[in-house]
């Protein structure tokens, strides 16, 4: 039995230093996964004139598809520029970028920039400035990005991040369903609620709502929160995200969600609501502008239902917006070649083929162009895409924004799990937030 | 015999390769870890790094997160490890069939679960009992019985019971294979003596099963303590804060908001308490007269 003590006890003992580390590794920023490295090769600085490699980190979304066909021509065109993709999902984005920051040697020399990371970058000192690239940049029009877009890549006065795809939020309904009901796209949130709660029935929901913690939520809530008139903060950047219009604006949502959405929804996230929508389970969902092709497509997710949804502003008008922005990291050595890429593939020619394609839009001109609308998704979706692009805001801005995202999100995630009474929830998000904001 | 008198015996010797290769992947990361949480170190501040003594330690204390990170967290270890422990005893005794034709087949099915990896394992559960689209609610109505497997109240047990599936078949795997090489002996002489059934569970095999399942209880207690892709694959945390474990939070303060000082402090805070839980275990699991 001694024996057996001693090895079971040095047996525990390893295992616990096993854990010890696994805990740790969180810790040490060299921990951070490695780019893959059948795609990215380190950054080498050309020795003479030679070929230039981009390393280029990207998410796997259908956007990333259309940059990777549309850079087939550049790479034709530049035969000393080579852009090789790293694609990944976007949870292993934020650290993998981070450690490319801190690497003596960029790993990536083209980055994609997610609009909460983009003061923390910025104001890090991680980013090039691009405002003498642009400024040197013949036929780039900068000014032609629409307006909310362009104040995202722009830290304390200086250009970080040239657009590359939006994601600003529409109302998307089943417009054959509100064709048979007489119904119009509802202008307010008062309006949108009575709307869907007239549409639930036992087996089919007014709207599919996206009541996940985090970053769902509150991206969802946001925009109910704009229509009530409320704010996370005010011009002063006082924390105002408890006031009278932002409680109003969360009993709202959270009887909506009691009474229009599918039952037991409260873990629901981006793909669940897309599916609620796609099989005909619900009328209506708050969701990025361009699902609506996606939903339209005939061999798309909605099979028959295809070419039977509509989108429009989100209700109250103001939307919240999202972009991914292309930015060069300070520490990249191939910063001119990567501009160059940058400024071709963002260009007003480029950009209109994109968007053709099916790329999300980011520019005024080509929003407007009779050819986009012809070989696209038709005049009224890219009006319509322009009105919300035009009338938008992030979710959070600030070095700290993606924890306020977070914190705001888990407190009305318990406001809508009956957790918490909604006063109380949004007093603790309003009191975590200036905590975050003081740090 | 001359080895033993020299300086470093042979025995020493060998063993110094192993002890560099540790000392390299497992001391420095440790020291550098504990250097990191007595700082304030964040990785979008690297110019601005100043030490804060025990500040990030005390902090802790007052952070309601990181207790209720930790609350959740023991309930799913306890709740899990003691399920499987359960039900892995029960099959193991069930299949410890020697010679049986179907053995290893049962066995093959049984500990399928186990090399699928957490996270899909996660994405699975969280379609499977999704209540629009899951099959399982679907089924479950069918009977009339309603469960919102991801509300508020149910989720942490939900993400106990996926667990549950999938770590069984471990606990299986040990118990099966300490029933094999317990001793023939004393079940012979517990039937000659006419012990009944359960008799001789309660005074022979469990006795006997002791060791081995410590070590299964101190594996897959260290193990349940690093739960982290369910969480991250289902719920987030949700609703409101009621699944955020431990691990996940860490990640959380670590690599999205790269508050590196916190996160250390708190994994250091984490491996003084598995250690004293394991400490427990190790005195409550062992004979009384040796201890």
């Amino acid at each position: 039995m001694k024996h057996h003590r001693r090895f079971i006890l040095l047996l525990a003992l390893s295992l616990l230093l096993a854990l010890v580390v696994s805990a740790c590794t969180g810790a040490q920023p060299t921990a951070a996964p490695k780019p893959a490295e059948s795609q990215a090769k380190p950054t080498e600085a050309p020795a003479k004139a030679e070929k230039v490699t981009l390393n280029v980190i990207m998410e796997e979304v259908p956007d990333y598809d259309i940059v990777v066909a549309l850079t087939k021509k550049f790479k034709a065109d530049n035969p000393d520029i080579d852009v090789v993709f790293d694609a990944m999902p976007y949870d292993a984005m934020r650290d993998k970028i981070l450690t490319s920051f801190l690497a003596p040697k960029a790993t990536y020399d083209i980055i994609i920039v997610d609009n909460p990371w983009m003061d923390e970058f910025g104001n890090a000192g991680y980013l090039t400035p691009l405002d003498d690239y642009i400024a040197k940049t013949d036929g780039y029009d900068y000014d032609d990005f629409v307006g909310p877009l362009r104040d995202i890549g722009e830290v304390n006065g200086k250009i970080y991040g040239a657009p590359y795809y939006n994601y600003a939020l529409g109302l998307i309904v089943r417009q054959d369903i509100f064709d048979d009901k007489g119904l119009s796209a509802p202008a307010t949130v008062d309006d949108y609620v009575k709307t869907v709660q007239s549409l639930t029935t036992d087996d089919f929901y007014g709207a599919a709502m996206q009541p996940q913690r985090g970053y769902k939520i509150f991206e969802e809530w946001k925009n109910w929160l704009y229509g009530k008139g409320g704010d996370l903060m005010d011009d002063q950047g006082n924390v105002i995200i408890n006031n009278d219009a932002a409680l109003k604006a969360l009993q709202l949502y959270i009887d909506t969600y009691n009474t229009a959405a599918p039952p037991n929804s409260l873990n629901w996230g981006f793909d669940e609501a897309l599916r609620a929508m796609a099989s005909g389970q619900a009328a209506t969902m708050l969701s990025y502008n361009w699902m609506l092709p996606t939903l339209n497509k005939p061999d798309g997710p909605a099979g028959d239902l295809a070419g039977k949804f509509q989108l429009y502003e989100v209700p109250g008008g103001k939307a919240v917006l999202g972009a991914w922005h292309w930015a060069i990291p300070k520490n990249s050595q191939n910063a001119d070649a990567a501009w160059k890429y940058i400024s071709w593939l963002t260009s007003p020619s480029v950009d209109k083929e994109r968007v053709i394609m099916g790329g999300a839009p980011i520019r005024t001109s080509v929003l407007q162009d009779k050819e986009v609308w012809e070989k696209g998704f038709g005049e009224q979706y890219y009006t319509t895409v322009l009105k919300i692009l035009e009338d938008a805001e992030p979710l959070a801005t600030g070095d700290h924004a993606e924890e306020v995202i977070d914190v705001v999100g888990a407190e009305l995630n318990a406001a809508v799990a009956g957790q918490k009474e909604p006063k109380q929830a949004l007093d603790d998000a309003a009191k975590q937030v200036e905590e975050i904001m003081n740090r | 015999m001359i080895t033993r008198r020299s300086f470093f015996p042979f025995s020493v010797r060998l063993i110094v390769p192993l002890a560099l290769a540790l000392l390299v992947v497992l001391v420095y990361p440790l020291v550098f870890s504990f250097w990191v949480s007595l700082h304030d170190y964040s990785l979008t501040a690297l110019e601005d790094i100043r030490f804060v003594g025990l500040k990030n330690y005390i902090e802790l204390g007052s952070n309601p997160s990181f207790w209720n990170a930790l609350r959740n967290t023991l309930v799913f270890v306890f709740g899990a490890v003691f399920l499987e422990t359960m039900l892995g005893f029960s099959l193991a005794l069930l299949l410890h069939r020697p010679g049986h034709r179907f053995t290893n087949v049962f066995r093959s099915i049984l500990l399928t679960p186990m090399f699928i990896t957490p996270i899909a394992v996660g994405l699975m559960f969280r379609f499977l009992l999704n209540q629009q689209l899951g099959v399982l609610p679907y089924l479950l109505g069918k009977l009339g019985i309603q469960i919102d497997f991801f509300g508020s109240g149910q989720a942490l047990f939900s993400l106990i019971l996926i667990d549950v599936w999938q770590w069984t078949p471990f606990m299986l795997l040990l118990f099966l294979a300490g029933l094999e090489s317990l001793p023939a002996a004393p079940f012979e002489a517990a039937r000659v003596d006419g012990a009944s059934w359960g008799f001789t569970l309660r005074k022979v095999t469990l006795p006997l099963m002791k060791p081995v399942i410590l070590v299964a209880l101190i594996i897959r207690g260290l193990d349940a303590f690093k739960v982290f892709e369910y969480v991250y694959a289902i719920t987030r945390g949700g609703p409101g804060d009621s699944t955020e474990t431990i691990l996940y939070y860490i990640y959380k303060v670590a690599f999205r908001f790269f508050r590196m000082g916190e996160a250390a402090a708190m994994a250091y805070v984490l491996i003084l308490i598995t250690m004293v839980l394991v400490i427990i275990l190790y005195r409550l699991m062992t004979p009384k007269e040796e201890a």
